[in-house]
């Protein structure tokens, strides 16, 4: 028989390594023979965006099109250390470090612009649109290729660095303040379980992401399907058939990922409301985006059926045996 | 006060999307070096025994380089938190794929045929495979004298006089199992003498300056004489925060002075990288007659497997979430990081708050199905709100709008609100 | 070692290899066509798909002895003239690639379907990937893109 119900699921996310561990991104910035400007991070792009939203961060703070910033991230002996691509902390820790960095880097333009516009002053002076000029005579202005061209061989160069905010948790009673910022997101879904062969179709699924401020709404939404993606294998089908510490399935043809049959369209929905710790007010939203998925699915499956299913994966073979029970016992 | 902004907030194109959509993106393995020989890993195929190995007659096949075992190794310790993983296994198998040997050949196929001639002796000793298990006091141990590598706790307010005033007190045991990252790019690398005769690795990890630390401390030599270059790295999701190859292709390079090039195959992935950590959650949940949370009490046990990793952290992240975004006066969460025998788990997406709710969020249905309340009532009431405290006394002071998603999911959802929303 | 001749993105070469090659390995080793992927060796992730005379297969399941006197599109042959294909194109616009190391998969997989496709369904889409892994995209944005590429070649 085929029954149908609708869950949803609720979740917090903590950004950060936590626990009072120095939680440190640094970042350079460094104006290049071309007037462009290199930025230079040690957060790796692992598919999440990260080089994206670090060039549009750095892009934003200098008042540069976004294709003026020449991003490095490859190689220790060219980037500073930024930290850990986890913990979902490279756009709020390294986007700040990049912040912090541009506007240092700015001030030095302003020293430079100073001389070469014989002003006696930074005041007043505004870095925009890749020049530097007075914002009370704008005749008197200069652009960062002219800046490159003065100073010849001579390097500008900036740094930036942001330390997250963590607390030892005090190790009687867990009180302090482990990580932050946190990030919330919210999940619900419809769906069809077959209860004789345990089967479960997602019918349809929202998934709802606080995100601070979207720095990429599409990279967002790129996140949101992906985490989506992954929860529904964890919550319906991957299974590494653990027995006495073997794997038993170690390959795809036994171990199985969803695929596009598998994954439903998914409706997102970007929540903001910026945060002033944060680069431009971005939160980041890597891990969270997969959390509320497999409660919604378990909650739904339950209001389904009236089985509440406690141990993952919810394999049909599971799912059909929790139902037949559940009848038996009426 | 809305700002406008020029470039943040803006769909611009992926920076990386030209060269991955015209194969131009280059991995590790695409990159072939002038004189490069190959690596494989010998792992091992028991999870708690003593080994020792005989590589005698590998050695002697015409085209094999090198084979490196734990006496090769300076420092044959790391890890992220505790130093407990060997670079190779001197003495002791904790888990199916600990590495043994590092064997370096002119081509892959000698590699194979290397692998094949090592003699591994096996001493098998009992293992343990449940984490509840591994607990207990006469459970063997994997490392040292007990199995408990972490416990956290929360005592916040008194739970006991929040469940006796209580109107309705939902309990339940909750089980996650381990899973894996499958990132689609197998692990791979190369490691170089590089031009300025520093010891390099090309590698895909989510984290180049502890891999350069982690080089530099096992093979004992200044970190300025390490260089990590990360590639393109093909997913990650937490699997490639621990070292893989990184230390072993260091190695071979530094002793062998060539490019040393090795690819996993998917399931020599699955061997060498963290997973999810399998956790068994009891919980005790209570609230009072108008659905209001009053006390919370859980233990979570979690499998770290044969070494720490991130276990320490991912247990602490999973009692620190274990509430939910929920405002409850009176918490104790008690939550372990136990060792075992099976493959260690660390960082994955999410990174213990993932787990959690398989719980918290059935208990707070299971409590509206109680109170003949509907499931988005009871959550409204309790959610944490601008101000909040969270149960390790954290106040939030800002960026908290969970009533707003909530909200909008109930509209996308096409809820009716209210008592009507569930059947 | 034997003899086979390749066409591979228009161009012919005349290889000397071991018997037991399997293409992906001609294609990524001998001929540094490092687009085409290994993602499980097994035929399920498609990261290794290549057009092979018209038809998408893995070059993980085909040895280069069979496949001796075929002509093969890599990801690396899309490009024509410096312009990108339309299934490229929309790769980039709609966001369908994230860490990348499936994507030449799937833009083969979606070129050989839009190939023969006609106002393809989402669903029908769905299924033409179906045999390609990815694990960060969730399939929408790369559905999304497969669409939209074909609404470029029609020119709608």
């Amino acid at each position: 028989m085929k029954k149908r119900g609708r869950g949803i699921g609720l979740s917090f996310y903590g950004t950060g390594y936590g626990n009072g561990f120095p939680d440190v991104s640094n970042a350079w910035v460094r104006l290049l023979k071309d007037g462009k400007i290199g930025v230079y991070v040690g957060g790796a792009e692992v598919g999440q965006g990260a080089m994206t939203a670090f060039v549009q961060i750095a892009a934003e703070a200098l008042g540069v099109p976004h294709d003026r910033v020449l991003l490095e991230i490859e190689d220790t002996l060219t980037t500073p250390d930024s930290g850990t691509a986890a913990a979902t902390r490279q756009t709020y820790n390294t986007g700040n470090a990049i912040k912090i960095a541009c506007e240092n880097f700015k001030e030095k333009l302003k020293e430079v612009a100073k001389d070469i516009l014989n002003l006696n002053s930074t005041a007043a002076l505004e870095v925009k649109d890749g020049e530097v000029y007075l914002e009370i005579f704008p005749q008197k202005r200069v652009s960062l290729e002219k800046i490159a061209d003065f100073l010849g061989g001579n390097i500008l160069e900036a740094e930036g660095s942001f330390t997250a905010q963590t607390t030892k948790l005090d190790p009687e009673t867990g009180q302090g303040a482990p990580y932050w910022p946190y990030t919330f997101s919210a999940c619900g879904v419809e769906l069809e379980v077959d209860t004789i062969t345990g089967q479960v179709d997602i019918l349809k699924a929202v998934l709802v992401q606080d995100v601070g401020r979207a720095v990429n709404p599409h990279l967002v939404e790129g996140q949101m399907d992906g985490g989506y993606a992954m929860a529904l294998g964890y919550a319906l089908f991957e299974d590494l058939n653990l027995k006495r510490g073997v794997m038993g399935n170690r390959k795809f043809s036994k171990y199985l990922i969803p695929t596009s049959m598998d994954v439903t369209e998914l409706t997102k929905i970007i929540v903001e409301d910026p945060e002033s710790t944060a680069p431009y007010g971005a939160k980041g939203i890597g891990e969270p985006v997969m959390i509320p998925v497999t409660p919604a699915i378990l909650n739904a499956i339950y209001d389904a059926t009236g089985v509440r299913i406690t141990e993952l994966p919810i394999t049909p073979e599971k799912l059909a045996k929790a139902f037949s029970d559940f009848e038996k016992e009426g | 006060m809305k700002r406008e902004f020029k470039v943040v907030g803006k769909n611009i194109h992926r920076v990386d999307a030209f060269k991955k959509v015209t194969g131009r993106a280059i991995y590790p393995e695409d990159i072939f070096m002038e004189n490069m020989a190959y690596g494989k890993t010998l792992r091992s195929t028991i999870a708690h025994g003593y080994v020792s190995l005989d590589t005698r007659e590998a050695e002697k096949i015409d085209g094999v380089l090198g084979i490196f075992t734990y006496k090769d190794v300076p420092n044959n310790r790391y890890g992220v938190v505790y130093k407990d993983q060997e670079v190779f296994v001197s003495k002791k198998v904790k888990r199916v794929g600990d590495p043994l040997a590092f064997v370096v050949a002119e081509n892959e196929k000698l590699c194979d045929l290397a692998l094949e001639k090592i003699k591994v002796y096996y001493e098998e000793i009992e293992g343990v495979f449940d984490p509840v298990e591994a607990m207990e006091e006469d459970a063997p141990k994997v490392h040292g004298k007990s199995n408990i590598l972490y416990h956290f706790k929360i005592r916040k307010g008194d739970v006991e006089e929040g469940f006796r005033r209580s109107h309705v007190i939902v309990e339940n045991t909750y089980k996650t199992h381990m899973v894996d990252h499958a990132f689609l790019q197998p692990e791979a690398g190369i490691g170089y003498i590089d031009e300025e005769g520093r010891v390099a690795v090309i590698v895909s990890t989510q984290y180049p300056h502890y891999d350069m630390e982690e080089i530099a401390s096992t093979l004992n030599i200044p970190i300025d004489q390490v260089r990590v270059i990360n590639a393109y790295v093909g997913g990650a999701f937490g699997g490639r925060e621990d070292i893989s190859l990184q230390i072993h292709l260091a190695l071979a390079a530094k002793v062998l002075k060539r490019p040393v090039k090795t690819i996993y195959s998917r399931e020599e992935s699955f061997l060498a990288h963290s997973k999810r950590h399998a956790m068994v959650m009891r919980y005790k949940t209570g609230a009072d007659k108008e659905g209001n949370l009053l006390a919370m009490e859980t233990v979570i046990i979690g499998d770290t497997g044969a070494y720490a990793s991130w276990g320490e952290n991912v247990m602490r992240k999973a009692g620190v979430h274990a509430t939910g975004p929920y405002y409850i006066p009176n918490v104790k969460v008690d939550s372990y990081a136990v060792y075992t025998n099976n493959p260690f788990a660390g960082a994955v997406r999410g990174f213990g708050a993932t787990q959690v709710p398989v719980a918290y969020e059935q208990q707070m249905d299971a409590l509206a199905v109680k109170l003949g309340m509907d499931p988005v009532t009871i959550r409204m009431k309790n959610i944490f709100k601008v101000g909040s405290e969270t149960a390790t006394g954290q106040i939030l002071t800002e960026g908290v709008p969970l009533e707003e998603c909530l909200s909008k999911l109930v509209e996308a959802m096409g809820y009716p609100y209210g008592k009507e929303a569930y059947r | 070692m034997i003899n086979i001749k390749l066409n591979v993105n228009g161009k012919d070469y005349s290889l000397e290899i071991e018997e037991d090659k399997r293409l992906i390995d001609v294609l990524r080793e001998d001929l540094r066509f490092t687009g085409v992927k290994e993602g499980c060796s097994e035929g399920e992730c498609g990261a290794c798909s290549v057009i092979m005379d018209g038809r998408i297969v893995n070059s993980c399941l085909v040895m280069a002895v069979q496949a001796n006197g075929s002509s093969i599109v890599t990801v690396e042959g899309l490009v024509k003239d410096g312009e990108l294909d339309p299934v490229q194109r929309a790769f980039i616009e709609k966001g369908a690639t994230q860490c990348g190391y499936c994507t030449p998969g799937f833009i083969m997989a979606a070129r050989a379907f839009l190939n023969r496709a006609k106002d393809p369904t989402r669903e029908e889409i769905r299924e033409a990937i179906s045999g390609n892994l990815c694990r960060c995209t969730g399939y929408n944005k790369i559905v999304d893109a497969i669409e939209e590429a074909y609404r470029y070649e029609k020119g709608i």
